[in-house]
């Protein structure tokens, strides 16, 4: 028969400290990781989409490098590689933590740089066009006009990216980084009640993905270029449209 | 007294090797209406994008006031745009913008006019417009003849030499055509120079210095009005005014 589900042992998990410093490294690497990304996602894609020959070729073999290397080999290349081949690393400067952070940065970089280009191209052309007939230069359109309305587009893909890798951090346990999931399989392996032990760690990931959908519908909200009672359904909107016709 | 504000001479230009223009030239004196009709594909958008040095040509240039303006590096050819308003088909109207933030961005940006200074003549040109009540409504908030008045707002607050209108009626339903008309005719009757793509024969009839007939990349014939509509010279221009009317 199943032994009952052990209340005191779930909290205590839940409660110690680390869950709680677990949780938290899941949640930095995630963050630092995804904004790198989206920055230097957003140059590679800005290549991708570039009249110059060059700066195209550069972010395809980017794009093709980095999509094409698994994510738990690049953490290794960069882990254990790359400080045998650059003394450097070998400092005690480079720690878990941040070869993690560079890792899953170049990693997610590709994919967030095929979001945020694919954003860039489905605002209307027209919009540029206005701008280039208005006198603004390229940078300008692209500042004021193009990435505003981007945004809006790339926000869905990039609350996903977001939450792959809060998941793909626990990968970085490979490579001696305490997170999360390292936190409950050592817990697991003390008390073999992996009920308790893994709930516990669930809780942590459900509670730290509601936070951010809560975070990413307030964001779609400010992105939604409407003057009157901002973030209606898409009914709503459709609702509205047809009256302001 | 009549100066030439805009002038194009033999201006070419192929898609492909598929010819769209095969040297148009066109001559408008200050306060003239120039009214363009002609069937599609007869390259009457092409030439206005030319004209609004939106578009690369093959040969020919374009003079504003007496200086050529085509061919030149982009800086250049950015300024000398913003000095030439264009209305589009489409309204092009920037969607992330309410309508003040889209009649002020290109004084802004462009022009370098400070934020307080630039928002006052915004609204001063949204008021001549009739839509002074609608600055704070976003694009989709407006309808298709109010998106209309904005944009022509935002390319007469750079006060253009010259005004470009590509279709700016042929998007709108029937009831809405009036209102855009009616700004387009006062527009006229301060002497604003204008070049306008348009198959709204009464208004041409009403407005325009001088009608001009396309066909295949040239123009085949120009006229005053009256002569225009009652003895056309060319048998393309009747059989396609047959067609129209």
């Amino acid at each position: 028969m199943l032994a009952s589900f052990d209340t005191h042992l779930f909290w205590t998990a839940l409660t110690s400290g680390p869950y709680w410093r677990g949780a938290l490294t899941a949640l930095e690497l995630t963050v630092v990781s995804l904004a790198t990304a989206i920055v230097v996602g957003f140059f590679v894609a800005l290549g991708a989409l570039s009249r110059l020959r060059r700066f195209r070729t550069s972010a395809w073999i980017y794009n093709w490098l980095f999509r094409a290397t698994p994510t738990l080999l690049l953490l290794i290349i960069v882990w254990d590689v790359i400080p045998q081949q650059f003394t450097v690393f070998t400092h005690n400067w480079f720690t878990p933590f941040l070869a993690a952070f560079i890792a899953l940065s170049l990693n997610e970089a590709a994919y967030m740089a095929e979001i945020i280009r694919a954003g860039l191209l489905a605002v209307d052309p027209g919009q540029e066009l206005a701008g280039r007939a208005l006198g603004m230069r390229r940078w300008q359109i692209l500042r004021r006009v193009v990435v505003p309305q981007a945004v809006r587009i790339v926000i869905p893909p990039t609350g996903n990216e977001f939450i792959t890798l809060l998941k793909l951090t626990s990968l970085a346990s490979v490579i001696s980084v305490h997170e999360l999931l390292t936190a409950a399989n050592e817990q697991a392996s003390i008390s073999f009640s992996y009920r308790e032990v893994y709930g516990a760690a669930l809780v942590y990931y459900l509670v730290i993905v509601s936070v951010l959908m809560f975070l990413q519908s307030r964001l779609e909200r400010r992105f939604t270029f409407r003057s009157r009672s901002r973030g209606r359904t898409a009914v709503g909107l459709a609702a509205t449209a047809h009256d302001a016709r | 007294m009549n100066e030439t504000v805009l002038r194009a001479e033999g201006v070419r230009k192929s898609y492909d090797g598929l010819p769209v223009l095969q040297g148009v030239s066109l001559e408008v004196g200050r306060g003239e209406v120039k009214v363009i009709i002609g069937p599609s594909g007869s390259g009457k958008s092409t030439f206005l994008r030319a004209l609004a040095l939106l578009e690369p040509v093959d040969a020919g240039e374009v003079y504003l006031e007496g200086e050529q303006v085509s061919g030149l590096k982009e800086k250049e050819l950015a300024t000398h745009r913003s000095e030439i308003g264009m209305v589009f088909q489409r309204f092009n109207l920037f969607q992330n913008m309410t309508a003040l933030g889209n009649v002020m961005v290109a004084l802004r940006d462009v022009r370098r006019v400070p934020r307080q200074e630039a928002r006052a003549r915004a609204l001063e040109f949204l008021a001549r417009v009739g839509l002074r009540d609608k600055a704070e409504n976003y694009p989709e908030e407006l309808s298709g003849g109010q998106q209309q008045r904005v944009a022509i707002a935002r390319a007469l607050v750079m006060r253009p030499k010259a005004m470009l209108f590509d279709e700016p009626t042929s998007a709108l339903d029937v009831e809405l055509v009036r209102e855009v008309l009616d700004v387009m005719e006062s527009l006229a009757r301060d002497g604003m120079t204008m070049v306008v793509v348009s198959h709204e024969l009464r208004f041409a009839h009403h407005v325009a210095s001088s009608i001009l007939m396309m066909d295949e990349g040239k123009i085949i014939e120009e006229a005053p009005p009256e002569q225009f509509f009652s003895a056309p010279s060319h048998e393309r221009t009747k059989r396609f005014l047959a067609l129209v009317e």
